[in-house]
This record gives C-alpha cells, structure tokens and sequence, in this order.
C-alpha cells in the first residue's frame, strides 16, 4: 500500500502546526490561575496558567503587563497558541488582565502601593482648577448615561464654555489604551483646554477595571492640564482617580465642581450691591451726625460767649450804679454849686433839698 | 460675549473691587454716587451675560479605536 502521509523534517511539522494554529485560532482568550510567575532581565515574562485538571506555559513581553499580577490569581489572557521550535506548546500572551473581584482588588492593591511608592499620587502635585474654564476636553463614551448626567448639569449650571468631546470605550480590553491616545492627543493639542474630565458611570469591578490600567494611570499623572475625574459611585476609587488633580465621587459631582451655578452667581451679584447700598447708608449717617456735632458745637459757643456778655453787662452796670452821684446824697453829702468867692450866692443840693446860701468867707486847705 | 468685551470673571472681579472700596477707608459720599452707578451696571451686564451663555459642544473627529 503507497504512503499516502507526507513526510515532514521536525522543522516542517512546527511549521506546519504552527500555520493551522494561526489559522485555527488567531486569537483566544483563556482563564486560569497564574503560577510560577517570573520576569526574566526585566524584559521576558514567564508563568504558567492552569486550573484544576491542566496547565499551559505562557510567555509574554513586560511592556504588556498593564497590571500587576503575582502567583494565585485568577486572570484572562489574550494570546495565540504557539509550538516552540523546541516542542514546547505555550500560550503568547497579548494582554491580561485580573479576573474576578479578589484578583481584581489584588492587583489594584499592588499597583496602587507601586505607584503611590513613586509619588504619583502625592498632594503636592495636585492642581487646582479654574473657577470658571472657558475650555474644557471631557473624555467619555458619548453612549453612556454618566456623560449624559455630566453634561445636562453644566448645561443647566454653567455655560460659554468650548467642550471638546473625545468619545471612547470606557470599559473593556480597548478603553485603556483609546483613553491614553484621547489623553496624549488633548496634551498635544496647540490650544489647550484648561481642564480634562474624565468620566463614566456606576459599574462592577471588573467594569471599572480599566481605570486601573498602569500605563493610563500614568498618562494621567503626567497630563499637561489638570485632570478631573468623575468615575463611578462615591466608594469606587480608582487609581486613575488617586492619580487626577481632582476627584469627584461621581460624573454629576464632577460638573458641580467644575462649573460655579449661574444663580450662586446671580445671589453674590446682589449681595455685593446689598452691601453697596449699606456702606453709603452708614456713610450718609456719618456726615449727618458730623453735620449735628458741628451745628451743636457752633451753638455753644454762641450760647458761651452771649453769657460772657451779659455778664460783662451787669458788671458795668454795678460799676455805673456805683459812680451815681444819687448814691453819694443817700449817704448824706450834697452837691454844691456856684463859685467859691465872698458874696457869691451858691446852690446846695441834699438828697431831699435844694437851698441857697451866700459865701462868707473862703480859705483854700 | 463679544472678543475684545470683558468676561464675567472680570466683570465679578471689578464688582469685588467696587464693594471693596464702598466699605474701605478711602469712601466718600462725593465719589460714592458714580462708583454706586458703576456697580449698577456692571450687576445688570452680568445679569444678562448670565442668561446669555451657552456651551459650544464639538465631538472630535479623531477616532481613538486606532
């Protein structure tokens, strides 16, 4: 019987396998837990995936590793099957990510303590935002009901703003690196915003997983304009918002903290003319008890110097009074008139009679 | 608003420096009659720039799936 097989060097099998499992399986997504997990001069990853019954080696570059992860935890890989030249069946992985919440609050503990190490989130370098921005970029799934909230309040609030939208997945394998190019391309920009607003609504962990992709966190942290961010409910925090110059608990808090409310402005305006107007009701009652001091004090001191008159008056009229000759006659003397010579008649006055009398005889004392 | 015309920020800034000065030492009731005018108008233009405003909302064209 002829051999109807084809007969293949071990090169020529790999080959082929190879091209069958290329063609098979372009890309698969396997789930298992990660054992004997290495990195080879900081470059090369190596682990095994496996779960109760199997296990397949894995290989992977570490510029790929978006997030940590370490022996025991439950990922999802993206990778293609491969034969190795030395028949060596193994998984190369394009992506991987925790799966499942104790993996996914793993991983997140270890990079948070990695980055926060570094000072990526440190106080120091948070910037405050502008009271009222004039330009602003929101990166969002245009979709979703987190940036339709977001954007109905500042609308309502606020408006005379340039929003720029950069619409992106926000959950999913793709949403972490759509967001990094959203973010690089806003940093690039010639006019730049003056605020970036990241933001999407409530979701599981694994939802909100991509907000703590390593590469975007650190996109974030190095962002030319501050970034504001608005990611899920009140306890969800992750490391993209530890990495923000601002978090808000959620997309609705994010355009409150961002926008000033037209009517908190409206109330500060009449509040202003408010105080306005009692500043010059104070000033007008200043200047009329000014006004009163000075009237008084005028008359005082007309009412002062009249009593130095009268005073000065009566005692005129007592010095008067006292130089009356009426007053000398009450005392007894009389008032004697006519020349002093022998023979001359004279009159004299008392107080009560008048006579006359004739001079007999003069002599000079 | 138009190029070249005062923002609101402005606007509430020069508001402030008016209230400002009506409650500092340099009042006078000579002066307070123009600058109570000016404070006036200066509430009534942000009043109506209040009503006014708009945003201008653009979804950018990039495609960030690439």
């Amino acid at each position: 019987m002829a051999n109807e097989l084809p007969l293949l060097s071990v090169s020529q099998f790999t080959a082929l396998i190879n091209q069958t499992l290329e063609y098979a399986y372009p890309a698969v997504e396997v789930e298992g837990e990660v054992a004997s997990f290495k990195v080879n001069q900081g470059k090369f990853v190596f682990f095994d995936l496996k779960d109760a019954e199997s296990s397949v080696g894995c290989f992977m570059m570490v510029f790929n590793l978006r997030q940590p992860i370490e022996d025991g935890m439950k990922v999802i890989v993206r990778a293609r099957p491969k034969l190795t030249p030395w028949g060596k069946f193994s998984l190369t992985v394009e992506q991987i990510r925790p799966s499942g919440e104790g993996s996914l609050k793993k991983s997140y503990e270890l990079l948070k303590a990695k980055l926060e190490n570094e000072g990526l989130f440190a106080l120091e370098r948070k910037r405050s935002l502008p009271r009222m921005p004039e330009h602003i970029a929101v990166i969002s799934s245009t979709q979703a009901a987190g940036y339709g909230d977001f954007m109905k309040i500042i609308d309502a609030r606020w408006g005379g703003m340039k929003v720029d939208v950069a619409h992106v997945q926000v959950q999913g394998e793709a949403a972490s690196d759509q967001m990094i190019r959203a973010l690089e391309y806003v940093n690039q920009q010639q006019e730049l915003p003056e605020v970036i607003v990241m933001i999407r609504g409530g979701g599981s962990a694994d939802d909100l997983s991509a907000f703590n992709d390593e590469l975007l966190v650190r996109t974030v942290a190095a962002s030319r304009v501050p970034v504001l961010t608005g990611i899920g409910h009140e306890v969800d925090v992750s490391l993209v918002d530890l990495a923000a110059d601002v978090r808000a608990s959620t997309p609705s808090n994010a355009a409150e903290l961002l926008v000033p409310d037209r009517s908190d402005i409206r109330r500060y305006v009449q509040q202003s003319l408010r105080q306005i107007l009692a500043a010059t009701d104070t000033g007008i009652d200043q200047v009329r008890r000014d006004n009163s001091l000075l009237l008084q004090r005028a008359f005082e001191r007309v009412e002062d110097a009249h009593e130095l008159y009268v005073r000065e008056l009566a005692s005129r009229q007592s010095l008067l009074a006292a130089y009356n000759p009426r007053r000398a006659l009450e005392r007894g003397y009389a008032i004697v008139r006519g020349e002093a010579k022998v023979g001359a008649v004279i009159g004299i006055e008392t107080s009560d009679t008048l006579m006359q009398a004739e001079v007999t005889d003069v002599k000079r004392k | 608003m138009s190029k070249g015309s005062k923002t609101i920020t402005e606007k509430l800034a020069e508001l402030g420096e008016l209230t400002a000065w009506f409650e500092s030492d340099e009042f006078t009731l000579e002066a307070a009659l123009d600058k109570f005018a000016e404070a006036e108008k200066l509430a009534k233009e942000i009043d109506d720039n209040l009503a006014e405003l708009k945003n201008k909302i653009t979804v950018l064209k990039t495609d960030f799936s690439k």
